[in-house]
């Protein structure tokens, strides 16, 4: 008799170990690197932000002297957040970004 | 008859496109020509364009699941540049998250290697338990593969106290499922035939090809960077280097199960003996003219970086050798008179970078025909 036999029989009574996602949702941990937004009313326009990228994602808009992040260059390594002396970055836990169209 | 096998280099499956002419004679395989290159992505001329800082971020991205091993290796290296030394909270946490990709990397390789032998129970055991640390890595670093963790002076995030009972509870679930493996392996009888006397290297083969990493421990030979050439603070911490003397695929799957073991013994120091202070100090990365090497033991053996400063604030030069590198030198002598059904898994033995294999075509070299295989087929082909 194969050896993992009892292992395969216990685990069929069990619950599965996966989620059924799009319907069942897990919520990432605190201080889960998702989706980094720009609060453009606490951003003081001092820049930091482009330089830290390491990704060069984030971009100034030219009316408001504001950054802005273009989320196909982003690697979620939260350098901007943590560098912005404005605390206008944060991490969301955000971590879908396909849309329909 | 003599049948050339060509496997890649276009292989959909393989994470870094190789290229392997298998020159089979019936079932028995006659020789073996390796061919490297295809993935060259100019990382290290692209690293001397950047600042040390952004370098971290492109380091980490030469290997998506040794990231870690990567980027600490490469802190590790501008540390010794600039002269300075991170702060001992930092190389705490250091190895604690290296050590729990050290855990991640084995059992996605256990997965892989059980699917490669046709043992697709224990790949979704493994790949299911695999899934505990990832969450742990995710706790810790905010990520559940790329950690960013890493930086240079330091580390980005703490381990915070209240995620230590967590850590360990996940621990000790690893442990039981590790010792379940290691008891499956020592007794299944599928295991054992597909594994016992297949792809053997021999300890003085090993050495010869300078084999590193399980490959080396595999085959008896008794080396460890975290041993012999202590880094961060493996050396206060007690493990013992695990060594096999068979060097067949059976013993490089025990020496890495055992090393989940000695793993979770590791973070599990790590955890407690974890002192309390700063997380990363600042260093000025105008670093004037100077080299280092660093060596550090990835989950698939020695890493190797060499880095030289030039006085601005991006590198001259930084050379990465990886342990796929060094042991893919051995992997000829690991084929030589096997059979065309041991291919997946002898390559796979030796962990080297790349998820699965489906398709190989058979070419006749007399007619020059050519016969399409998928490693599906292959998997089944017994002897
Ligand atoms: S670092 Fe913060 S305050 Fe400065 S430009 Fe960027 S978002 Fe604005
Ligand atoms: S998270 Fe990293 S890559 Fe993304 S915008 Fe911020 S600094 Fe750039």
């Amino acid at each position: 008799m194969p050896r993992i036999l009892p292992q395969v029989l216990r685990n069929l009574l069990r619950k599965p170990a996966t989620v059924k996602y799009p319907q069942v949702r897990v919520e990432p941990p605190k201080g889960y690197r998702g989706r980094p937004v720009v609060d453009p009313e606490r951003c003081i326009s001092c820049w930091l932000c482009i330089r830290t990228c390491p990704a060069r994602a984030i971009t100034i808009s030219k009316e408001t002297k504001k950054p802005s992040i273009w989320l196909g260059r982003c690697i979620f390594c939260g350098e901007c957040a943590e560098v912005c002396p404005a605390r206008a970055i944060t991490m969301t836990k955000e971590f879908e970004f396909t849309t329909l169209r | 008859m003599t049948f050339i096998v060509p496997i890649g280099p276009q292989h959909p499956a393989l994470k870094e496109p190789a290229f392997f002419r298998f020159e089979v004679k019936g079932e028995e395989i006659a020789d073996v020509d390796i061919r490297f290159g295809y993935v060259h992505r100019g990382i290290e001329e692209a690293l001397q364009r950047r600042d040390y800082k952004h370098d971290v971020y492109l380091i980490e991205r030469i290997c998506g699941i040794c990231n870690v091993v990567h980027t600490t290796t490469y802190c590790q290296a501008i540390e010794q540049l600039a002269g300075v030394e991170p702060p001992e909270r930092a190389k705490y946490i250091r190895v604690i998250i290296l050590e729990l990709e050290r855990i991640h990397s084995h059992l996605l390789w256990l997965g892989i290697a059980a699917h490669q032998i046709g043992f697709n129970t224990l790949f979704m055991l493994a790949w299911r338990d695999r899934e505990r640390v990832m969450d742990l890595r995710e706790i810790i670093s905010g990520n559940r593969v790329t950690s960013a963790t890493n930086t240079i002076g330091g580390v980005r995030r703490d381990v915070k106290p209240e995620h230590v009972p967590t850590i360990l509870r996940g621990l000790d679930e690893l442990e039981h499922s590790t010792k379940y493996y290691i008891d499956l392996f020592n007794s299944d009888r599928t295991i054992l035939a597909r594994c016992t006397n297949v792809g053997i290297l021999t300890k003085d083969d090993a050495r010869k090809f300078c084999a590193v990493g399980p490959l080396a421990r595999a085959s008896g030979v008794d080396t460890d960077i975290r041993r012999d050439h202590p880094y961060a603070i493996y050396d206060k911490l007690s493990f013992n280097v695990i060594t096999e003397r068979e060097g067949d695929v059976w013993a490089k799957s025990m020496v890495r199960l055992r090393e989940i073991l000695e793993a979770i013994h590791i973070v599990r120091q790590a955890v407690k003996e974890m002192p309390i202070g700063p997380i990363r100090i600042k260093v000025n990365l105008e670093i004037p003219r100077n080299e280092a090497i660093e060596r550090t033991e990835a989950p698939r053996g020695e890493l190797f970086y060499y880095a030289l400063s030039n006085g601005t604030d991006s590198p001259e030069r930084v050379h990465v050798r990886t342990p796929t590198c060094a042991n893919f030198a051995s992997i000829k002598r690991m084929f030589l008179g096997g059979t065309v059904a041991e291919i997946p898994i002898v390559i796979w033995s030796i962990d080297p970078c790349f998820a699965c294999n489906d398709r190989v075509a058979l070419v006749d070299s007399h007619t020059g025909k050519t016969f399409n295989l998928s490693l599906k087929e292959l998997r089944k082909w017994r002897h």
